[in-house]
């Protein structure tokens, strides 16, 4: 792996440094984040393109990433030009455990390592602490600087910003007062992307789903 | 789609017709940048004859616009038709770049 793709920097960001596993807040989202950051890997790699109704293939050439590949071949069978949105849904609730997928590359990388943890010495779990931290920090630091420097940011970090926003992420490493300060500004730079505007919106639908399963509960 | 390009007045003004999309953006990002590579940090794009803006589209205008304002000048963009308004409005483009009606008005806003 040259090189991070924003699938990857969401799920380093998503993990808790201290229990190697996805952070609470952001498990019933990471999925969404993950769809949502292969089909931004795949705009910037100029071999897809979006509009406010449809999402189709510029250029079906492999961009020599299995996750990737994948997706974009996925995407160039479909005839039907749906929307970001489906597209997400689609990676995202259909095509197994996105997230392991994920953590398991990142370890092939030699970014996380797998340890496998006893909890309460009955229960195992597999624990995925960083190596170094040095791509969470640099994401991290990337992310900062785009909550609270008004410059105008680069495409990559302004879609690492909606995934981090739409994930949990946001609320993770700031403070509440800071995220009440950012709030303008946030929503300001996650409108720029449209898959960006769409993975919030799959985020939203999920927020509702549980809501609603929530009030239906049986007391 | 076409690029038209003409300096006056210290502002580079591109007059582009038809689609901006993922094919045809490289081609409008290179011309933008030439302007601004030579010198030339104030640019306006006429946009009166753009039928269909992509996100790969407004990828290029948000880069060109954030390398423009490095350069201490900026990026205005003048005479959106009503799809390609649509768009803009969605992103929000108008809060970080001045969309104005008309060519005049972007002088203006580029300090003319």
């Amino acid at each position: 792996m040259e090189h991070l793709t924003l699938a990857d920097e969401i799920v380093v960001l998503m993990l808790d440094d201290e229990t190697g596993a996805i952070r609470p807040l952001c498990a019933g989202f990471a999925n969404v984040a993950i769809a949502g950051g292969i089909l931004m890997e795949l705009a910037l790699l100029a071999r897809i393109d979006t509009d406010l109704k449809s999402l189709y293939v510029i250029d079906p050439k492999p961009v020599g990433d299995e996750m990737l590949d994948s997706a974009l071949q996925e995407i160039a069978a479909e005839p039907r030009h749906d929307g970001s949105k489906s597209w997400i849904r689609h990676f995202a609730f259909h095509k197994g455990d996105l997230t392991s997928h994920v953590l398991e590359r990142l370890v092939r990388a030699g970014i996380l390592r797998a340890e496998d943890r006893r909890l309460l010495w009955m229960f195992s779990r597999r624990a995925y602490p960083q190596n170094t931290g040095r791509e969470e920090r640099e994401a991290k630091g990337r992310l900062l600087a785009v909550v609270f420097d008004d410059a105008i940011p680069s495409p990559r970090d302004t879609l690492l910003l909606s995934l981090a926003d739409s994930s949990g992420v946001l609320d993770a490493i700031l403070s509440a007062d800071e995220l009440r300060k950012a709030s303008k500004r946030i929503e300001q730079v996650v409108a720029f992307e449209e898959i960006g505007r769409s993975v919030k919106a799959v985020e939203a639908e999920i927020r509702l789903q549980i809501e609603i399963a929530s009030i239906a509960r049986p007391m | 789609m076409d690029i038209n390009q003409e300096v006056t007045d210290g502002m580079a003004v591109y007059r582009v017709t038809g689609r901006i999309d993922g094919l045809t953006s490289p081609d409008l990002e290179q011309a933008l940048s030439s302007s601004i590579n030579g010198g030339t940090s104030r640019v306006i794009l006429d946009m009166r004859a753009v039928t269909y803006i992509s996100s790969a589209g407004l990828r290029c205008i948000l880069s060109t616009a954030k390398r423009a304002k490095a350069g201490q000048g900026g990026l205005a963009v003048f005479g959106l038709q009503s799809a390609v308004n649509e768009v803009f409005e969605a992103s929000g483009f108008n809060t970080v770049l001045p969309v104005v009606s008309d060519e005049n008005e972007a002088r203006l806003r580029l300090g003319a």
